[in-house]
């Protein structure tokens, strides 16, 4: 099976490895013989039709910066789009980072994979949270696949999960912790009464928020990440627009105390039922969803089977890199 | 309030219909946002079909005649409604630069040798992308703020079906809140060529039979407009044709599938196709005059009104049919006979509009429309006759189908019998009948020259006249 990536950053790198140090195990349980045959970089491309050497276009990527650097197969300032369309692959992986605005450049390369009819893995929450229903029908009117369950929860497979509790059943509601860095914010804040500038200065030292950290605090990557499981889960075509999204900025270290003496903790909490909804909501702390640190946690409500809970961790280069591999297993079955 | 407007033909015929059209658009737009569809000129969509025929034989004389119109038609209403001459040179200078694409297009394909359905699709939305430029003309003529698109270029995506193409509407949807959502905020009026659209590959498209009021949906959908206004050349859909009863009134609403009965049994203001979108996406749709824009006009919507004692809210007659009877002792409980029918049929392309069988089996009737007729029976006989359960295939091609519609119907005793009574006053013997379960209409075959009578007779015994 031959694999076009695009971006190489944290997690494609991490997908990289995994195929390197796996590959004998994933041919002989899996019977898949996974090629890349290009990657993408900002620096231009690498591409070899028979596939790259994946060990030696990462060290060249990390000596040089960018996959294009490699002698013979490195083609330096090529863009994806010479590429996706045209060259022989079967599955396109879109790891570009993520726009909120404008969902590009993720929504032009899946687009035009799609078009290409080749199938699309994606770990990009921009262009799924702006265009998803588009997407998706465009997948099915070429025939092909569009599987993206690294944007949920990372390598903890959410939304395969809630798939499975929800065949048979009829979804009442869902509500989870879905962004790792204000839940760490939080956790601080309540812990050691620490300010919101304090907690968020602490989260980029440990790394786990970004130098710009709006999409975390503002609640939008949680609410891009509810865009995702509503049209997953249910049969409303959403889009971003249609989440009504509150952040964590106002909150004080006395509401988290208050709120503890009454025996609640404040969580960011996105949450699916007959409205859509992002924001700070207080939760029991002898809810099984009061989770701490920089976990995710989901919750489904169902009619029959009650309510079922997924925890685990919400983000990280190998995580959200074995949730690629689910992916490109889950296409293999149907293909 | 957010209006698509959508102008057919018929409203855009003359120099002086095209400065009203844009009269019109300049009084709504002060307080509302618009987005107008043009279907081509008056009698210009036929020509490009002539021209698609025309290349067949490469009689480049007609082709160059029939060019030759074109270009004086567009030309005439253009200097005739634009008085600016700076706008008016810019659209003739387009108009002939599109007509010399046509010419190169038709050069092509002659010299092809053939004409294809991807090809024939790119031939006739040329009279669209005239329109628009006209229209476009003569709205900035007046100080509107107007930007003509072609349905692709706005950002309708449609299936490959040439011809009749259907959209994408996620996809469509998508496209459509990046190219024209933003412009009707800063007060530009879009003007996008009715009936065509692309592929997601960009090869142009065709929406088929009333494809503008389509594009007119679809746009409607696609930016969750509050109304979309059909503006054609009658008063709204009647309770009747008035050319039969002078006394047919405009009906002021109608459900969704009010409406699809209606259009499916051939009232022309709208095509059925056309109220998809609009239904899928609860989106009104308006049916209007547009010569008579304030006169009465009727709203289709999500509402499936009923008043008191108004069980059928029209009639209509549809002629140019025939009815095919299908016998034989030898069909009782015998499965599948209907299926070698339908199936003939759909071989043929031959589209059925009513159906009924009897219990006892032995009879099947069916109506078709009546130039389909000849090639029906005979394809009939060949695949059902000497195998011994048929043995009689009869036309009537005297006949005429009446259709009786209205939402309050549903649950409501005796209105056939109302229906049933009416004509049998009249000495009207009854063909056929066929009532769905829906029971939003019952149709009935009667042969042609009692048409107009039992009509009559219905709109009377419903009193459709008044409200």
């Amino acid at each position: 099976m031959r694999l076009i990536l695009i971006g190489y950053g944290v997690v494609a790198q991490s997908l990289t490895k995994i195929l390197t140090v796996r590959k004998q195990e994933i041919l002989e349980r899996h019977g898949m013989h996974p090629r890349v045959v290009a990657i993408v970089d900002k620096g231009g491309l690498a591409l070899n039709t028979k596939g790259l050497d994946l060990e030696r276009v990462e060290s060249i990527k990390k000596k040089y910066g960018t996959v294009a650097s490699i002698p013979e197969y490195g083609r330096p300032g090529k863009p994806a789009q010479d590429i996706i369309g045209s060259l022989d692959a079967e599955v396109v992986i879109e790891a570009t980072p993520t726009n909120l605005e404008t969902g590009e450049p993720g929504t032009s390369h899946i687009e035009e994979a799609l078009k290409a009819g080749k199938h699309v893995i994606t770990v990009n929450k921009g262009p799924l949270a702006l265009a998803l229903p588009a997407l998706t029908e465009m997948a099915t009117y070429n025939g092909v696949h569009l599987r993206f369950s690294g944007t949920v929860g990372g390598g903890t497979p959410i939304l395969d999960f809630g798939r499975n509790c929800l065949s048979f059943d009829r979804l009442l509601s869902i509500e989870g912790i879905l962004n790792g860095s204000t839940n760490y914010m939080l956790t601080e804040m309540e812990k050691h009464g620490s300010t919101f500038e304090e907690a968020l200065n602490e989260a980029q030292i440990k790394g786990y928020a970004e130098a710009d950290p709006s999409l975390d605090v503002d609640g939008l990557d949680a609410a891009a990440k509810l865009t995702i499981m509503a049209n997953w889960f249910t049969d409303k075509d959403v889009t971003l627009k249609d989440i009504s999204v509150e952040g964590i900025r106002d909150i004080k270290p006395e509401d988290l105390k208050e709120a503890s003496k009454r025996g609640f903790a404040i969580k960011l909490i996105g949450r699916i039922d007959k409205k859509m909804k992002v924001g700070p909501t207080e939760l029991k702390t002898s809810d099984p969803l009061c989770i701490g640190g920089t976990l995710n946690a989901v919750k489904f409500h169902s009619e029959f089977a009650g309510d079922e809970i997924i925890i685990g961790k919400g983000a990280g280069g190998p995580e959200t890199a074995s949730s690629i591999l689910r992916d490109l297993l889950n296409i293999r079955e149907k293909m | 309030m957010k209006i698509i407007m959508k102008f057919g033909g018929t409203s855009l015929g003359s120099a002086d219909k095209v400065r009203n059209v844009s009269k019109i658009v300049k009084d709504y737009s002060v307080n509302n946002q618009i987005i107008l569809v043009a279907s081509a000129l008056s009698g210009v969509t036929n020509s490009l079909v002539r021209l698609s025929e025309l290349v067949k034989t490469s009689n480049s004389e007609k082709i160059v005649n029939e060019l030759e119109k074109l270009s004086e038609l567009h030309t005439n209403i253009s200097k005739n409604s634009i008085k600016d001459p700076n706008i008016e040179n810019e659209v003739l200078e387009s108009i002939s630069s599109i007509l010399d694409e046509l010419k190169r297009l038709l050069e092509g394909i002659i010299s092809l040798g053939e004409i294809t359905p991807r090809s024939r699709d790119r031939i006739i939305s040329f009279g669209e992308r005239l329109s628009v430029l006209v229209v476009t003309g003569a709205l900035k003529d007046i100080g509107i703020n107007a930007k003509k698109f072609t349905g692709a270029e706005a950002g309708i995506v449609t299936d490959e079906e040439y011809g009749e193409a259907n959209p994408l509407m996620s996809i469509t949807k998508m496209k459509i809140s990046k190219t024209l959502q933003p412009l009707l905020s800063k007060g530009i009026v879009p003007v996008v060529t009715g009936f065509m659209a692309a592929t997601q590959t960009g090869d142009i498209t065709t929406l088929g039979r009333g494809g503008s009021d389509f594009t007119a949906t679809i746009l409607g959908a696609a930016i969750s407009a509050d109304e979309v206004w059909i503006c054609t050349d009658v008063n709204g859909m009647m309770t009747t044709d008035p050319k039969i009863m002078p006394n047919a009134r405009t009906i002021p609403q109608l459900s969704y599938s009010e409406a699809l009965e209606m259009t499916v049994f051939g009232a022309k203001a709208l095509h059925p196709r056309a109220l998809e979108p609009a239904q899928e996406n609860k989106i009104s749709v308006r049916v209007k005059n547009t010569f008579n824009l304030s006169g009465s006009d009727t709203l289709i919507s999500n509402d499936q009104s009923i008043v008191r004692g108004k069980v059928a809210k029209s009639v209509a007659l549809i002629k140019d049919v025939a009815m095919v009877n299908i016998g034989g002792a030898g069909m009782v409980g015998k499965p599948g006979i209907a299926a070698k029918v339908f199936d003939t049929f759909a071989r043929e392309g031959i589209n059925i509009l009513m159906i009924s069988q009897s219990v006892s089996e032995a009879n099947i009737s069916l109506v078709i429309r009546r130039n389909h007729l000849e090639k029906a029976v005979n394809t009939l006989e060949i695949s059902l006759l000497g195998r011994g359960f048929v043995n009689s295939v009869n036309a009537e091609d005297d006949v005429g189908v009446i259709a009786v519609v209205g939402a309050g119907m549903q649950g409501s005793q005796g209105v056939a019998a109302r229906v049933f009574n009416a004509l049998a006053k009249k000495g009207i013997n009854i063909r056929m009948i066929a009532q769905g379960s829906s029971e939003l209409n019952i149709s009935i075959v009667i042969k042609e020259k009692n048409c107009e009578n039992a009509v009559k007779a219905i709109h009377e015994e419903f009193e459709m006249d008044t409200p």
